[in-house]
C-alpha cells in the first residue's frame, strides 16, 4: 500500500475496527480513581463562589462589595469591573460570565468571590449588596415577540427584513432557506396539513457540573484544569477575555461526565481566572446544579409552524416552516440550523423555511447535540404522520417515496452524496418492531432525522514507545468512547494490539490547536489524523528497516505490522515486526514518532430512523415507552458498543425531552425546576432496552467510511414519540414535552369537544 | 463559471440574490468574488461554511472548486 | 453545629429540649442531609437517634407492630409479618425513593419531615397508625393525621421526638394499598398520592373506611366523605365513583411545577379508585 498520507487510500477490511474491546477509561471511571473536573485541588486553593441575579431583568445601578471584603478569609472579590468591556464577537460570552449593566436571567453572574473556605464564600456572597432596578421580563418565545413585550436590548433592530425596521426588538434576526416555488407546489397537493408546535427548552442534564481549578501566576502564567468539551477553546477565549497571551495559559480538561455540547463555551473559567489573579492563589470553582440549570445552557424552546401538502399519491409537492427559537438573553439560537435542517429528511421541490432568532429573559443557550434540529423535525415529522395517515399509506412507505438520497437537492442547499436514510428506513420497515402487535391504549410512531456532522482543527500525535507500545496524543476532549476508537484505529494501522496503544488527551501546550470536541467530529476527524499519524510512523519504520538491510527505502513495504522487502529483486531479509523496529530505534536515528496536523472536511451527513411503542394511561396520560429501535447510518463503526451507546443515548435524552424535560419559569420570570427533582430527566427504568441497527453507508471522505454519529440519534425521537403517544391516544399532541397534565388535557378537552 | 449560491441570512444581507457566477478554482477566490460583489457580506465571510459539490468545507480556503463546481455559501455552522 | 448522638431517648430530649435556634434530628438523613447541601436549613444542633437501640427495631404490640423511629424502609420491606398485615403501608414504605435511599430513611423522618407529598403518610393514616412520642413533659401518642399541620410543620413540641409509629392490629377482612402518581416511573415525588383501608363484614359489605390523600393539600388529609361513600356498599361501581368524586372534591392543591390544579384534582380520584379497588381484593382475601 502507499505509504503517504492519502485519504482516498481507503480500507474495507480490517482486524480490528469493528470489534469491542473494553474502553481504556473503564476500570477508571467505575473504580472512582478518574478524575473529574472538581477532583483536582493544589496548595493554598481558595473557593470560588458566584453570586447570581434572583431577578429576570434588572438594571444593576452598584455593586457593594465593601463588606464581602472585609470579611476575614475572603481573598478576592470581582465584579463586571474585573473584566475589560469589549465590542466584539465575544463581548455577549463575557457578559454571559458576568452581567454589565444588566442582569439578564436568572441566575446571571453579578458577582464571585474567592475565600478560604466554601463556607466563608457563601458568607461573603451574602454580604454583597446589589442595587437593582428590577425591569419588565419575558420568557415565552411568542411573547418575546409581540408588539409592547419588554425589550431587552434597545440596540438590537431585527437583520435581515426589509424595509429596515425603526424599532428595536427581540427579533435578532430571520433567515430563510428556499427552493422552487412553494404557492405553485402547494397548489398541486391534494392534503394539506398546517399545525402549530410549540417546545420547551431542555437542558443537556450532564452529570457532572461545571468546574475548574484555575491559577494565573503573578508573571502572568497561568494553568486550568476543567471540565470541558474543548479545552483550546477554554484557553483561547480566557486568554482574550483576560488579555493573557495564549502561550501563557495551559489548559488540561479533565475525565468529563457529559457534555452534549453544553461544555463547548466558558462560565465559570473567565472568573476563576480573575479571581485568581487578584488573590495571587489558586481558585477552585465548582457549580452547583441549581447553577447549572439557572446560569448554563439549555437548547433553545421553540414555536413553530408547518405546513405541508401532498398527492394523494404520496409525493409531497410543497413544504414550508415558520421557526421562532429563543436563544436566551443573547442572540444566537439555532434557528438557522433547525431551518437548514427541518426538511433535510425529504427530496423536495418546493420547500421554504423561515428562521426568527429571539431574545429573552433566560440563560444564553448552548448547543445541544445536534442544535436546532430536534425541534423542527418534532414539527415536521408530526405532519408527516398525519399526512400518511390522512392519504392511508403506510408511514414509512411515505417516507420511502420522498426520501432524500444520492443526488437530491438538500432543502438547505447542497446536493448529496451517498447517504443512508433510505437503508434507515428500509431496516425499520424489516424490523419485527415494526410489525408486532399492539393492546389497547399503545401507539406506534415512527420519525426521521438529519444532522450535518462537522469535522474541523486537529492535531495528533503517536509516539512509539522501545517496548513497542504507543503512546497516541489527541486534543479532543473524550465524551463518548472515542479513546477507544482512537486505539483501534491505531491499532488497526500499525498492525499492533488494541492494548498496545493507550490515548490521552493532550494539555493545550502539548499539541497544536484542536476546536472543540463537537458536532459528532471526532471519531472522523482525530481519527483521520490518528491515522495519517500511523501511517507517517510507518513510512518511517520502513526506512528504518531499509537502512538496517542497506537497501533503499521504497524497496520495503509494510504487511501485517511488519517491514518486508518488497519482492525478491529487494534481497532476502527477515521481515522486521514493528515491535523490534521500535526496539532498535535508538540506535537507527532516535524516536519514531508521527504526527498530523489537518482542518478536516467531509465529517458526512447522518440520517436515522427511530420507531417506537407507548403505552398511555387514559386517566392519568403517564406515558410508558414499550420497545424502541434505532436505523442509523454511521457509515462505519469503528467500536460498534459505543456507536450504539451514542444511539442509545439520544433514544433517551429523546425520552426525557418528550415527555418531561422542560424549564419551568414562574411569572417573576425566575426557574422554578433548577435541579434534578422537578426537572425529569429519564431514570433507567423509563427506558426500554434500545434496539439498535447500525446502517452503513460508507462516507467517502474518511479512510475507512466513518460518519460522525454522536448528534444525529436525538432529532427523530421527540417526532417518534410524539407520533406513539398521538396515535395511542387518538388526539394529536402539539407540545413538548407531552407530561401527564398534558396528555390529559388534551384528551380531556376531545371529550368536551365531543360533548358540546 | 462555478454557480454560487447563498443560503439563509446570507441570502437576505446580500439582497435575495439567488445564483452569482465566479470565475474561481478555490473557495477564497469564490469568497473574495463574493466579497466583492457584496460588501455587506465581508464581515462574516471568514467564517461562512462553504458547500461545494455538496461537500461542506468549514475555513478552508484552498478547497478546489471546479469551473462547473455547485458552490453554496452556508451560514456559520457549528455542533453540540 | 453541634452534632451529638445520645444513647438513651432520655438524653435526646434533654438536648434537644435546652437547644436555642434550629434542630434537626438525624434518623435516615436523606431530608435533613439535602436540606443541609442545599443551605435551606443551617441548624445549630443535630442529634443522631441511630444510637438509641429502643428506637432501631420493629417489635409486636397488642396484635400489631411497634416500628421504632430509626427502621429504615428496607428492613419494613424485609419484615414478613408486617407485610403481611399492613401491605399498603409497606408497598409505601418501598416506594420511597430508591433502593439506596430505603436503606436509610424512616417512617419516623417522612412523617416529621411534614411534606405533604411524604408518599408513607396517607398510607399510616389510612391503617389508623398512632405516633409515639416522648418529650420533657413525659410520652404520649397521637393518631398520625395529627401530625403534620402545614407544609414542614409538625404538631410536636420543642424537645419531643417520634420515638416509634404504632400500627394497629388488623381488623379480620380488613386491606390496605397505597397508590401514588408520578411522572417518571421512580425516583420522584408524589404528585398525588392515595392511601386506603376497608374492612368488609362476612357478607362482602364496607364497615369501616379510611381514604387519605398527599400532595393535593397543604397537609395529608384524612377524607371522611371518601370513605363515607364506601362504607355501607358492596364496593361496586357505582360507590367506587361515587368515592372517587369525594376524593377529587376533597383536594385543595395549586398549580405548580409538579401539576395544574385540575391535573391533580381529576388523578386524585382516579388513584382512589384503583387503591380502593386494590384494598378491597385484599380485604377478601383476609
Ligand atoms: C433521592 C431521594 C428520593 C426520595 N424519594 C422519596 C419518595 O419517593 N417519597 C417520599 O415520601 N420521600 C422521598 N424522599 C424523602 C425522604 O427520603 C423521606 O422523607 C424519608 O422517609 C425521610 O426519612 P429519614 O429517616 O431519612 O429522615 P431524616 O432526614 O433523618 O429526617 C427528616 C426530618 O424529620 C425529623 N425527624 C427525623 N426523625 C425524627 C423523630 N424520630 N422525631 C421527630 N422528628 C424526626 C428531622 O429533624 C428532619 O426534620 C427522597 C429523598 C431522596 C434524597
Amino acid at each position: 500500500m502507499p505509504l503517504e498520507g492519502d485519504i482516498a487510500q481507503r480500507k474495507t477490511t480490517f482486524k480490528q475496527i469493528g470489534t469491542r474491546p473494553i474502553r481504556p477509561d473503564g476500570v477508571d471511571k467505575v473504580t472512582g480513581r478518574a478524575r473529574f473536573g472538581a477532583d483536582a485541588s493544589a496548595p493554598g486553593m481558595l473557593i470560588g463562589k458566584v453570586l447570581r441575579s434572583p431577578h429576570a431583568h434588572a438594571r444593576i445601578r452598584k455593586i457593594n462589595t465593601a463588606k464581602a471584603e472585609a470579611l476575614a478569609g475572603v481573598k478576592a472579590v470581582v465584579t463586571r469591573d474585573d473584566f475589560k468591556d469589549r465590542n466584539d464577537a465575544l463581548r455577549d460570552v463575557l457578559v454571559n460570565c458576568m452581567a454589565r449593566d444588566k442582569a439578564l436571567y436568572d441566575g446571571h453572574a453579578v458577582a464571585a468571590v474567592a475565600a478560604t473556605t466554601a463556607a466563608i464564600a457563601d458568607k461573603a456572597l451574602k454580604l454583597i449588596v446589589v442595587d437593582y432596578e428590577v425591569l419588565p421580563h419575558v420568557t415565552d418565545v411568542d411573547e418575546a415577540m409581540k408588539p409592547g413585550a419588554p425589550i431587552l436590548d434597545k440596540t438590537m433592530f431585527t437583520n435581515n427584513v426589509e424595509p429596515k425596521p425603526t424599532k428595536p426588538s427581540n427579533v435578532a434576526s430571520r433567515c430563510e432557506f428556499a427552493l422552487g416555488d412553494i404557492k405553485a407546489g402547494f397548489a398541486k397537493a391534494d392534503v394539506v396539513v398546517e399545525r402549530s408546535f410549540k417546545t420547551e427548552a431542555t437542558h443537556q442534564g450532564y452529570i457532572e457540573p461545571h468546574a475548574c481549578l484555575a491559577n494565573l501566576g503573578p508573571d502572568g502564567q497561568g494553568e486550568i484544569w476543567v471540565c470541558t468539551q474543548g479545552h483550546y477553546m477554554i484557553r483561547n477565549t480566557c486568554a482574550d477575555l483576560l488579555g493573557l497571551d495564549i502561550s501563557k495559559l495551559r489548559v488540561t480538561a479533565s475525565e468529563i461526565g457529559g457534555g452534549f455540547g453544553g461544555k463547548t463555551t466558558v462560565f465559570i473559567e473567565p472568573v476563576a481566572l480573575a479571581l485568581s489573579r487578584k488573590s495571587g492563589r489558586p481558585v477552585k470553582m465548582v457549580m452547583t446544579r441549581n447553577e447549572v440549570f439557572r446560569a448554563t445552557g439549555p437548547t433553545s424552546s421553540t414555536s413553530m409552524r408547518i405546513k405541508v401538502g401532498t398527492t394523494r399519491d404520496g409525493r409531497i409537492t410543497a413544504a414550508e416552516a415558520d421557526l421562532r427559537y429563543q436563544g436566551g438573553a443573547f442572540p444566537g439560537s439555532p434557528v438557522e440550523l433547525g431551518a437548514m435542517t427541518a426538511f433535510a429528511c425529504y427530496d423536495l421541490e418546493n420547500v421554504k423555511a423561515v428562521g426568527y432568532d429571539v431574545i429573552t429573559n433566560r440563560p444564553k443557550q448552548a448547543a445541544y447535540r445536534a442544535p436546532g434540529a430536534p425541534m423542527a423535525a418534532f414539527a415536521v415529522e408530526s405532519v408527516i404522520d398525519e399526512l400518511a395517515k390522512k392519504i392511508r399509506m403506510d408511514p414509512v412507505d411515505f417516507r420511502l417515496k420522498n426520501a432524500a438520497k444520492q443526488g437530491t437537492k438538500s432543502a438547505y442547499g447542497p446536493t448529496f452524496g451517498p447517504i443512508g436514510l433510505i437503508q434507515t428506513l428500509e431496516a425499520i420497515k424489516a424490523h419485527p418492531n415494526y410489525r408486532a402487535p399492539l393492546g389497547p391504549n399503545q401507539g406506534r410512531g415512527l420519525a426521521s432525522g438529519f444532522w450535518f456532522n462537522f469535522a474541523g482543527q486537529t492535531c495528533t500525535t503517536l509516539n512509539v514507545n522501545l517496548d513497542g507500545t504507543v503512546a497516541l496524543a489527541v486534543g479532543t476532549p473524550d465524551i463518548g468512547g472515542s479513546r477507544a476508537s482512537m486505539c483501534l484505529m491505531a491499532a488497526e494501522e500499525l498492525g499492533i494490539g488494541y492494548e498496545q496503544v493507550r490515548t490521552i488527551v493532550a494539555d493545550t501546550s502539548s499539541l497544536g490547536y484542536n476546536d472543540v470536541t463537537d458536532g459528532s467530529r471526532v471519531t472522523f476527524a482525530s481519527g483521520l489524523a490518528t491515522i495519517m499519524a500511523a501511517r507517517e510512523v510507518i513510512k518511517k519504520m520502513c526506512a528504518r528497516a531499509a537502512k538496517t538491510w542497506g537497501i533503499s527505502a521504497d524497496a520495503v513495504t509494510w504487511e501485517d505490522g511488519q517491514a518486508k522487502p518488497a519482492g525478491s529483486n529487494a534481497g532476502n531479509f527477515k521481515p522486521m515486526s514493528f515491535k523490534e523496529i521500535a526496539a532498535a530505534s535508538h540506535s537507527t536515528g532516535g524516536p519514531l514518532a508521527g504526527h498530523h496536523e489537518i482542518n478536516a472536511d467531509g465529517a458526512g451527513v447522518s440520517f436515522a430512523t427511530h420507531l417506537c411503542d407507548v403505552e398511555v394511561d387514559p386517566e392519568t396520560g403517564y406515558t410508558r415507552v414499550l420497545r424502541y429501535t434505532i436505523a442509523q447510518d454511521a457509515g462505519k463503526a469503528i467500536h460498534p458498543s459505543y456507536v450504539e451507546g451514542q444511539f442509545q443515548g439520544g433514544a433517551a435524552q429523546g425520552i426525557g425531552w418528550a415527555l418531561n424535560e422542560e424549564y419551568i419559569y414562574g411569572k417573576d420570570g425566575r426557574l422554578q425546576n433548577a435541579g434534578f427533582l422537578d426537572y425529569r430527566i429519564p431514570v433507567a427504568s423509563d427506558c426500554p432496552m434500545i434496539d439498535t441497527i447500525i446502517v452503513e453507508v460508507a462516507n467517502p471522505k474518511h479512510p475507512y467510511g466513518v460518519r460522525g454519529v454522536g448528534e444525529t440519534s436525538i432529532v427523530p425521537p421527540m417526532g417518534a414519540i410524539a407520533n406513539a403517544v398521538s396515535a395511542a391516544i387518538g388526539v394529536r399532541m402539539l407540545e413538548l414535552p407531552m407530561s401527564p397534565p398534558r396528555i390529559v388535557h388534551a384528551l380531556d378537552s376531545r371529550l368536551k369537544k365531543a360533548a358540546d | 463559471m462555478a454557480r454560487v449560491m447563498l443560503g439563509g441570512t446570507l441570502k437576505s444581507l446580500a439582497g435575495n440574490t439567488p445564483v452569482l457566477e465566479v470565475d474561481a478554482k478555490t473557495i477564497r477566490e469564490v469568497l473574495d468574488r463574493v466579497g466583492e460583489v457584496y460588501p455587506s457580506l465581508l464581515p462574516i465571510l471568514d467564517r461562512v461554511a462553504v458547500a461545494v459539490d455538496g461537500q461542506i468545507y468549514r475555513n478552508q480556503w484552498f478547497a478546489a472548486v471546479k469551473p462547473d463546481s455547485e458552490v453554496f455559501i452556508l451560514p456559520p455552522m457549528a455542533g453540540g | 453545629m453541634q452534632f451529638e448522638a445520645p444513647e438513651t431517648v432520655g438524653a435526646a430530649v434533654k438536648l434537644l429540649a435546652k437547644a436555642s435556634g434550629t434542630t434537626r434530628m438525624l434518623a435516615g438523613g436523606t431530608d435533613v442531609l439535602v436540606q443541609l447541601r442545599s443551605g435551606t436549613v443551617e441548624p445549630k444542633l443535630i442529634v443522631d437517634l441511630k444510637r438509641i437501640a429502643e428506637l432501631g427495631k420493629i417489635a409486636p404490640e397488642k396484635g400489631g407492630f411497634r416500628v421504632g423511629a430509626t427502621v429504615p424502609a428496607a428492613a419494613i420491606g424485609e419484615n414478613v409479618k408486617v407485610r403481611k398485615m399492613w401491605p399498603g403501608v409497606v408497598e409505601a414504605a418501598n416506594l420511597i425513593g430508591s433502593t439506596q435511599i430505603q436503606g436509610r430513611a424512616t417512617l419516623a423522618g417522612n412523617l416529621c419531615n411534614g411534606s405533604p407529598a411524604a408518599d408513607s403518610v396517607p398510607a399510616l393514616i389510612a391503617a389508623s397508625a398512632v405516633a409515639l412520642i416522648a418529650g420533657p413533659k413525659g410520652r404520649r401518642k397521637v393518631p398520625v393525621e395529627k401530625i403534620i399541620v402545614g407544609p414542614g410543620k409538625t404538631s410536636l413540641k420543642k424537645g419531643e421526638i417520634v420515638t416509634g409509629i404504632v400500627l394497629p392490629a388488623r381488623p379480620a377482612r380488613t386491606g390496605d394499598a397505597y397508590l401514588r402518581f408520578i411522572p417518571r416511573s421512580e425516583m420522584d415525588i408524589a404528585v398525588v398520592g392515595v392511601g386506603v383501608c376497608l374492612t368488609l363484614d362476612a357478607k362482602g359489605v364496607c364497615t369501616a373506611a379510611r381514604v387519605s390523600l398527599g400532595a393535593v393539600a397543604p397537609t395529608p388529609l384524612l377524607v371522611k366523605a371518601a370513605a363515607d361513600a364506601l362504607i355501607g356498599t358492596k364496593v361496586d361501581a357505582a360507590a367506587l365513583a361515587k368515592m372517587a368524586k369525594a376524593a377529587s372534591a376533597a383536594c385543595n392543591p395549586i398549580d405548580d411545577k409538579r401539576g395544574t390544579k385540575e391535573f391533580r384534582v381529576k388523578v386524585a380520584g382516579v388513584l382512589a379508585r384503583r387503591a380502593a379497588e386494590k384494598a378491597l381484593k385484599r380485604a377478601r382475601g383476609n
